[in-house]
């Protein structure tokens, strides 16, 4: 049997710095809201031929008179180039100015083939909207959670356990964040969906530790200290905890592969996350969640004792 | 044994399900489509998806307005014959949506121009026989769609300005028994024959089929009068070629994923490894018809949905096949560990599926789009988790646990020493 509880300290040393690294690598890199969240407007053209960055912003800057960011890139798996243009400002770009940067980039460079592939324009209000209610909706599933959790496991001390639950589900809502701002993948609805999707393994993974906890609660002498208790019931279900993220995580990594070979970015962006989620999802449960809550129970059982040996 | 068929019925209808899910199915009036039309957002197969507003409307607009308009932007789409189409009001923040895909073939279609287009202003005439313009929209106070006074035929009432009553007294006396023709920019969207001189105001149009024609009809001569033109602050146009083939790996890879952790299932877990393929198969095949009976959009975040419910009828499959095992090995007979395995392994699943199905139906609440999609994928994966992991699960491993050459638990992943 492995003594989970015995190694707590380096499991939250080790989590605590991934944490702090990802906090660094936040100040570093910077969060990168992508235009969805922000407001603005992007727009991608395959192109053949060259084309030289300065003089496409100065083109689009001409046609609509606003600040202007171009890139190239290029794609080995569809042999195709792409010019970015991105036009980040307080309001959104009408279509008729984006037909109108279009005209001019075609006018600019007739030999270059230039076809739009795609474009997003959204207004800053919009962005933050939407950004502000996935965040409302992600704050009501940990309340509810939370609520779950402490009803049905009432007899393991529910409102520990689900607040204990809860630090795991943020624990790995960090190390998903920390995953985009490392590898500077802007935030947009990929992350939500990313993240949504890791609370939602996490929290089936802390569950089930937990169903095994209450079970053992009632089949184990009451004497039972509560490392005891959390340790057997971890190492009785490790087998499926391993099994489960396993396959969850073959499955992801195939569609990263898939994802990374045919180059579709909106897809890579979105399992890289995913992949380091799925085992932080299960860490959290194992070397988080299960030794926190342990720690909890002692000290409450220390506190009663106190109370009774005073009395 | 009648138990024992229960294995090979279940069999029977998840291969139904699939091949319905797969290619869909045509019984009279009754349609389920094949997974090969189901509807995908314009993120995997490639199109435009715009909101439509005012343009420095210093108020909310009325729904009457943004009937209007609607009007107008059907109108336009099907100028351009773009069909396949879906366009929403939004009354509470007064916009319209506007979603539709374009196919790769198209290689002249411009998307940039077709959304500017849709949303200018709209030029509503009436026109006699010689192309000559009677009436223009803003002549139009308002327009009105109701039965008759004898209460049998829809009609369309319309109400017109002075200097519009003007005009039409004039040119109503003129073209009796003749065709007035009325254009929403040079479409013509419906004519009618002048029977009397038409004076005060008060016109009325008749011979209309049903009163949603003439509710249609209304709508857009409402739109000659709008006070605003539309313009467009959100839009996201994404060319096919870009979306098809997304969509084609992830089929791919969603194959591969299947067939790997269907081999690990079976390697690992034996008889219960089989048992959860044909269950995952189920889940799968009843989420596939979840998505494509109500002609749900399918968008990349509902993709993820998909590939969480999924993942979670994995671990149902595994907990119970975990728990049996662990049964055997403590001794229990097959039939005493089966029975505990499901048993002691569904407080688990019960309860991870509801606190997922908490999250999914928040989303479904508070989102809108992408979180809407992934709660919906999310919450009908889950619900056929129950129906796949849990209860055909128990059936089919009950029924094959009554063929003799099966009751073998190293077949159940135990080990063999323990009989």
């Amino acid at each position: 049997m492995i003594r989970f509880y015995n190694y707590r300290h380096i499991f939250f040393a080790i989590s605590l710095s991934l944490i702090l690294f990802g906090i660094v690598a936040a100040f570093i890199n910077g969060i990168q809201l992508d235009i969805q969240f922000k407001g603005g407007t992007i727009l991608k053209y395959t192109y053949s031929d060259t084309i030289y960055v300065e003089r496409a912003e100065a083109v689009v800057e001409d046609a609509v008179g606003r600040t202007t960011n171009c890139q190239l890139q290029s794609n080995l798996a569809r042999d195709e180039k792409m010019l970015i243009v991105s036009l980040a400002s307080n309001e959104a770009l009408t279509s008729q100015e984006q037909e109108a940067v279009t005209a001019a980039l075609i006018k600019a460079y007739p030999d270059a083939k230039l076809a739009l592939s795609e474009s997003l324009t959204v207004e800053p209000f919009i962005g933050k909207r939407f950004f502000t209610n996935g965040m409302i909706a992600i704050g009501l599933s940990f309340l509810l959670i939370l609520g779950y959790v402490g009803w049905r496991f009432r007899n393991i001390g529910g409102v520990s356990a689900g607040t204990m639950a809860i630090i795991a589900l943020f624990h790995d809502v960090f190390i998903v964040t920390a995953v985009f701002v490392i590898f500077k993948i802007p935030l947009n609805d990929s992350f939500i969906a990313a993240i949504l999707t890791i609370i939602g393994f996490s929290i089936n993974d802390t569950i089930v530790i937990y169903d095994r906890i209450r079970e053992n609660r009632r089949l184990m002498n009451y004497k039972t200290s509560p490392e005891e208790l959390v340790d057997t019931s971890i190492n009785q279900s490790m087998m499926r905890s391993i099994n489960t993220n396993l396959a969850v995580f073959v499955s992801i990594a195939v569609i990263y592969c898939f994802a990374l070979v045919y180059d579709i970015g909106s897809i890579r962006d979105f399992a890289l996350p995913m992949m380091f989620g799925t085992v932080s999802g299960c860490y959290s449960t194992i070397c988080i969640a299960g030794p926190l809550w342990t720690m909890w129970q002692n000290h409450m059982r220390e506190g009663a004792g106190a109370r009774k040996s005073a009395s | 044994m009648a138990s024992k068929r229960v294995f090979f019925i279940t069999v029977i209808i998840t291969a139904a399900l699939f091949c319905i899910a797969l290619f869909g199915i045509k019984l009279g009036n009754f349609e389920i489509k094949g997974a090969d039309q189901m509807r995908f957002g314009i993120d995997i197969r490639g199109g435009v998806e715009a909101t439509y507003e005012p343009r420095d409307l210093g108020r909310k607009p009325t729904v009457d307005e943004l009937e209007a308009a609607r009007a107008i932007i059907e109108t336009r789409m099907d100028a351009k014959n773009i069909t396949d189409r879906d366009v929403t009001i939004d009354k509470g923040n007064g916009k319209i949506l506007v979603r539709f895909p374009w196919k790769s073939d198209e290689a002249s279609f411009d998307p940039q121009k077709a959304v500017s287009e849709i949303g200018e202003t709209a030029r509503l005439t009436f026109r006699d026989p010689m192309n000559n313009i009677i009436l223009e929209g803003t002549d139009v106070l308002k327009s009105s769609a109701r039965f008759n006074q004898e209460g049998s035929d829809p009609v369309v009432e319309l109400k017109l300005s002075k200097e519009g009553a003007a005009k039409f007294t004039q040119a109503t006396g003129r073209l009796i028994g003749q065709n007035i023709y009325i254009y929403m920019d040079d479409t013509c969207i419906s004519t009618a024959v002048v029977k009397t001189q038409i004076t005060g105001g008060n016109a009325e149009i008749q011979h209309i089929a049903t009163l949603e024609e003439a509710s249609a009809l209304s709508n857009k001569i409402n739109s000659g009068s709008l006070p605003f033109s539309l313009v467009v602050k959100n839009c996201n146009i994404i060319s096919p070629t870009l979306g098809s083939n997304a969509l084609a790996v992830m089929i791919l890879a969603g194959k591969v994923a299947f067939a790997l952790v269907c081999l690990f299932m079976l390697v690992y877990y034996r008889l219960p490894g089989l048992v959860a393929c044909i269950a995952l198969l189920l889940q799968v095949s009843g989420q596939l018809l979840a998505l494509s009976v109500p002609q749900f959009t399918l968008t990349l975040p509902g993709i993820a949905g998909l590939i969480l419910s999924i993942g979670m009828g994995v671990d149902a499959n595994v907990i119970v096949s975990e728990r049996i095992k662990e049964e055997l090995n403590a001794g229990k007979t097959l039939g005493r560990a089966i029975e505990n395995g499901f048993e002691r392994a569904f407080t688990s699943v019960f309860d991870g599926n509801i606190t997922v199905i908490i999250v999914a139906i928040i989303l479904i609440i508070f989102g809108s789009g992408s979180m809407l999609s992934f709660g919906y994928t999310l919450l009908c994966g889950v619900i056929m988790n129950f129906v796949a992991g849990v209860t055909a699960s128990r059936l089919m491993i009950r029924s094959l646990s009554n063929f003799e050459g099966l009751r073998r638990p190293e077949l159940f992943g135990a080990r063999r020493t323990v009989q």
